[in-house]
């Protein structure tokens, strides 16, 4: 095999944030297109089809702090190299978790990264919609020190140059969460519509995000106002009604959200009654009454 | 793992004769390339790798329709690296090609006709050079509005999209009287959308400048033969100066009949005097090779209120794309099985296939039958419906038999079990209704669609179809087989196999040795590489090879066999009549020559010390005849019948199918070799799945917008439930063993009985594959939307008794596997103390 991306291209094999940091300053400095390459789901096939012909690549998977997690009191942090895999498992991020089972293939959540979710940046991406809903906080490194930056603006604005992700930090669950989504195929397909549902029962509230209608991952606020003042926080539960009406809110503000380009197969109308469809199946699985012989 | 019934299978055995011992015909004999590709070793013709070879790329016209107004390559050619660049300019012999008829152009000159028509090719030392030259190439394009759809393309005064004109083929067949019709009438439309061959390994040819002129291929390819005549053809060379040899394909399903990137490669390697490997990737190779053709029919069936067939009324539209291919004969086919395996005293049948700016179509499995399939077998179901009928009962009662007339006039000669396949899948034990402890991962959509089991629909839905097998309308497709028995340098006897024989996957690398075991009475046998220094083997396609050149290799070791028994008799100085017809006598078995007449014993080994024998055979089917202006004729060979049940659930929310069962009995005549009949007929039905529900080429104004396999879905182990196959093996007279071509047959049924069962699941007219979410979707009605019925999830009482999720994270993909307890979505029910976060842990 020859040097991805041809044999001009320079390879960095950095071992910490501030050598893979450096190497981005240095570059960037030169005028020349960098790119990261973590697990390569995204990147090896585009240097196979020559689409990017990057004149300098940092490889990062020797970068053991980026492959670290952690809990905190208040926070889980993931760091930017932990795989799919990796969360697949993590029994204290059960959101998180879910979403990383339904991502692509085995093989695709062997290699790929969180930070390369977020580097990607899909408008239909998995886990963007997951941390759009959890409101992950994104941690960022440069020559410049270190940045946090909360997920609304870094999918708005992107990375600065010469900077690195290095963890996404959420909150540490205070409820049921799930994520669910749908596409061509029972497994293994990229997310048409997809839902991600989070409850805080310490703060009474519901965060839910659903993508692939408007141009990202989009937060039905109309319906969490509802699920806020409708949900019975005593218990944890709402009414099957309350579900329906939570769909229904969640339709209509995903309707006047900005959209995504046109699909010919699955259409805008479509595809805004799905996200709707999701959320309540979500609303009902994270705070429906329990099972009836429980309750007796 | 379905059950498995093989009617008739010991009663064959018997009669045939087999001599083969343990690996002879009759045997699940596993391919020789098996396990190495499963391990990733074999090695492909993208492997394939010369010192010094250049690496080739093409060019493509974004455009679907424009003109060519500059065409510059001196930037890309001065280019460091770049080794030549080819244009029309640059074709030395005819600058057109095609399987039927010579309409493409070996490159765009003056106008592009479809987006991705190649325009230029370029050789580089490596694949990133080759490429940057391409963007180097200056094409100048003036845009024109193309012409994509096919009935605007018929109407008079209609732009031409070609100087050829806008129809490929117009087929207008009447038989018995048009004025007749049934009491009871049904009549309806329906559209088959495009579906791609979508084989996974993509195109590539290594191609090898010869010292004589002349170039070395060695390529991914249906039929060595028509590549080699068409590029020669284009090259101006003679057919001696180019030689094949087949390469290891990936996949074919008709997508390697038409040649693509062979000629370009040619000319590169003829330009520069090197080696060149030219390959496509997984865009390219979308764009570059022939799709199914998509369709509009219209069908009116009638019938007596009894249930009897009366008329089929039927008109075909199909969108042939750009250049012909062979459509001419995918629409004689759509033509004449458009009524289905069913009695029809009086037809009319009419079809087009038209040219228009999309991509080209052409062959894929099937081959025009999917299509009408699809129609004819709605409308079986909306005719048992109208006449309150059981839909598997009006089929017994229609299905065609032996001696029955087809509406082409021909006779359908035996055997022909259409109403034991219809009968036999109806039979099958129907799989078990939902539960509430139904896994996640086997309901629509999967695990992460989170379908409530209340709210799943559930439908079974039938479909009976026929297949023609080998090529039709007077064609001599005739197969070339070489044999050689010799003793190898340990003495022992063994034989060599020649055939130009395309292996793509459908197992003649098995059967060859099979029969040549079972003929031959030899244990060891050797293929030899298919290329073309044997005669042609005919098209890898039409479920053509296991017969065909099946035949060959037959015929070839019995010729073998004659001469050796006949030097052996002339040895032993028996009679002349012996010498004359020496199988009278002799005959060979467990590696012996015996006479009991004769009172001859001889070791083959024996025999074979006085020198190899050798025999070459040709094949050849039996002659049919052209269609006449009616459509009328013997056009046919032979058929082969099939029908699938399907089981679907359905997701109505959200417009999801989950096919959870399928039943298939199927005509297969003898089975030659069974492990490799399965493989085939599940590969069948998998592509006829892929059809019903997801794979679709889509094309906006003739550009595809999903030309990938993350944009363009095929079905997974996980969409694809166990088959339950029922093989029925009637012997045909004509063919070697009585065998049957398998590998079309089940496509054709499969996607027509899916969308059947959606049908009886959401209680809505389909017409249309594949059917799409928002197709099963009331999208007005927006009060089921809630999970009223579904349970909550819940930890389970005791979390020991099943397994720890975390342990398992790759169970999700597999519906079949127990699923993963959904507790994980839930802390504050989990009963580990890490996760334990409940209310009041902050």
């Amino acid at each position: 095999m020859t040097t991805l991306g041809g044999p001009s291209t320079v390879m960095h094999r950095p071992r910490t944030v501030g050598e893979a940091v450096g190497a981005l300053t240095a570059e960037a400095g030169a005028g020349r297109r960098v790119w990261l390459l973590a697990g390569g789901t995204d990147l090896v096939p585009a240097l196979r089809a020559g689409s990017r012909e990057p004149a300098a690549i940092v490889a990062l998977r020797r970068v053991l702090e980026l492959r670290a997690r952690g809990a905190g009191a208040d926070t889980l942090t993931v760091g930017a190299g932990v795989t799919y895999a990796e969360l697949a498992g993590w029994s204290l991020a059960p959101g998180l978790a879910t979403t990383s089972r339904v991502v692509g293939s085995v093989q695709i959540r062997n290699c790929a990264t969180v930070g390369g979710a977020l580097g990607s940046a899909n408008p239909r991406g998995d886990l963007l919609t997951f941390f759009t809903a959890a409101e992950a906080e994104i941690l960022l490194a440069s020559a410049r020190g270190p940045r946090t930056t909360g997920i609304a603006a870094f999918l708005r604005d992107g990375l600065e140059p010469g900077e690195l992700v290095t963890a996404v930090r959420i909150a540490r669950p205070s409820g049921p969460q799930t994520y669910l989504k749908i596409g061509g195929r029972q497994a293994a397909f990229p997310a048409l519509v997809s839902c991600a549902f989070l409850v805080d029962r310490v703060r009474q509230r519901v965060c839910c995000a659903v993508s692939g209608v408007a141009v990202g991952p989009w937060r039905v606020t109309e319906a969490e106002r509802l699920a806020g003042e409708e949900v019975d926080w005593s218990t944890g539960t709402a009414s099957p009604a309350v579900a329906r009406r939570f769909g229904e809110l969640a339709a209509e503000v995903l309707r006047a959200a900005p959209p995504l380009p046109e699909d010919p197969r699955h259409p805008a109308d479509y595809r805004a009654h799905a996200g709707g469809v999701l959320a309540a199946r979500a609303f009902a699985r994270c705070l429906g009454p329990v099972r009836r012989e429980e309750a007796a | 793992m379905g059950e498995r019934r093989m009617t008739g299978e010991a009663g064959m055995t018997g009669r045939i004769g087999v001599t083969g011992g343990c690996r002879g015909v009759g045997r699940s004999e596993p391919r020789p390339d098996g396990v190495s590709k499963v391990e990733g070793l074999f090695s492909y013709v993208g492997d394939l790798s010369v010192p010094g070879m250049l690496h080739a790329r093409t060019l493509r016209s974004p455009h679907p329709r424009a003109r060519i107004r500059r065409l510059d390559t001196a930037a890309a050619a001065a280019l460091p690296g770049v080794a030549a660049v080819v244009t029309a300019a640059d074709v030395p012999g005819l600058a057109t090609y095609g399987l039927i008829v010579s309409d493409q152009p070996v490159f765009a000159a003056a106008e592009t006709r479809y987006a991705g028509e190649p325009v230029a090719a370029v050789a580089a030392v490596d694949a990133a050079t080759a490429r940057r030259a391409l963007a180097a190439i200056e094409v100048e394009y003036e845009p024109l509005p193309p012409l994509v759809d096919p009935e605007r393309a018929l109407e008079p005064g209609a732009e031409l999209v070609h100087p050829d004109g806008n129809v490929f083929r117009k087929i207008t067949l009447r038989h018995g009287d048009p004025a007749v019709e049934g009491s009871v009438v049904v009549e309806d439309s329906y559209v088959v959308g495009m579906q791609d061959q979508a084989f996974l390994a993509p195109e590539a040819a290594l191609v090898v400048p010869a010292a004589d002129g002349g170039v070395d291929l060695w390529v991914a390819t249906q039929w060595l033969h028509s590549d080699r005549e068409q590029i020669a053809a284009c090259l101006g060379l003679p057919e001696a100066l180019v030689r094949l040899e087949l390469a290891g394909i990936g996949g074919a399903f008709g997508g390697r009949e038409d040649v693509t990137l062979q000629i370009h490669g040619a000319l590169l390697a003829l330009a520069t005097g090197s080696p060149v490997r030219i390959a496509y990737d997984r865009v390219e190779s979308f764009l570059g090779h022939p799709h199914r053709h998509p369709a509009r029919m219209w069908f009116r069936h009638t019938a007596t209120p009894a249930g009897d067939l009366v008329s089929v009324q039927a008109r075909v539209v199909m969108d042939g794309g750009a250049y012909a291919s062979s459509s001419p004969a995918v629409l004689a086919n759509a033509v004449t099985h458009a009524a289905g395996p069913y009695r029809v005293p009086h037809a009319r049948l009419d079809g087009l296939v038209v040219r228009t700016n999309n991509p080209p179509c052409g062959a894929m499995r099937g081959f025009g039958v999917p299509q009408v399939a699809f129609g004819h077998e709605a409308q079986m179901d909306r005719l048992a419906d109208r006449l309150g009928m059981d839909p598997v009962a009006l089929r017994v009662r229609n299905a065609l038999v032996p001696g029955d007339v087809l509406p082409t006039g021909q006779v359908l000669g035996p055997p022909l079990p259409a109403r034991e396949a219809i009968e036999a899948v109806a039979a099958r034990p129907l799989p078990p209704r939902l539960t509430d402890d139904t896994p996640r991962t086997a309901r629509p959509g999967g695990r992460a669609a989170g379908a409530p089991i209340s709210r799943i629909r559930r439908g079974v839905g039938y479909a009976l179809g026929y297949k023609n097998l080998l090529f039709s309308e007077g064609m001599d497709d005739s197969s070339t087989a070489r044999i050689r028995l010799a003793l190898d340098d340990a003495g022992q006897p063994f034989a060599t196999v020649h055939s130009a024989c395309s292996e793509v996957g459908q197992g003649f690398v098995t059967i060859a040795g099979q029969i040549a075991r079972t003929e031959l009475g030899v244990e060891r046998i050797e293929l030899l590489p298919a290329d073309t220094r044997v005669g042609s083997a005919g098209s890898t396609s039409a479920s053509r090879q296991t017969w065909m050149s099946g035949g060959a290799v037959r015929g070839a070791c019995v010729a073998v066999v004659d001469r050796l028994l006949a030097r052996v008799a002339r040895a032993l100085g028996l009679p002349a009549e012996v010498v004359e017809s020496p199988r009278r006598a002799l005959v060979i078995d467990e590696g012996e020559i015996i006479g009991a007449e004769t009172g001859t014993r001889l070791a083959l080994t024996e025999a074979l010390a006085a020198g190899p024998v050798e025999a070459e055979y040709t094949f050849h089917h039996r002659r049919t005849t052209a269609l006449d202006e009616h459509g009328q004729g013997d056009p046919h060979v032979a058929f082969a019948a099939a029908a699938h049940r399907a089981v679907v659930d359905v997701d109505p929310d959200l417009g999801l199918v989950r096919v959870v069962a399928l039943a298939l009995a199927q005509d297969c005549g003898t089975v030659i070799n069974p492990l490799s009949l399965r493989g085939q007929v599940e590969g069948g039905t998998a592509q006829g799945l892929g059809l019903a529900v997801m794979e679709e080429l889509v094309t906006v104004g003739g550009v595809v917008t999903n030309p990938t396999l993350h944009d363009y879905l095929l079905p997974t182990a996980a969409d694809v439930p166990a088959l339950d196959f029922v093989a029925l093996t009637y012997p045909h007279p004509d063919s070697p063993y009585g065998a049957k071509g398998v590998g079309e047959t089940p496509t054709c049924t499969a996607t027509a009985a899916i969308v059947a069962a959606i049908r009886d699941a959401v209680g809505r007219d389909l017409r249309r594959v594949p059917v799409r979410p928002v197709d099963l979707v009331d999208l007005a009605d927006r009060d089921d939307w809630d999970d009223r019925d579904e349970p909550v999830d819940a930890a389970p009482a005791a979390s020991a008794d099943r397994p720890d999720a975390a342990d398992r994270p790759d169970v999700v993909d597999r519906p079949d596997v127990v699923d993963r307890p959904d507790v994980v979505d839930r802390p504050d029910v989990v009963d580990r103390p890490e996760v334990v976060l409940r209310e009041g842990h902050r």
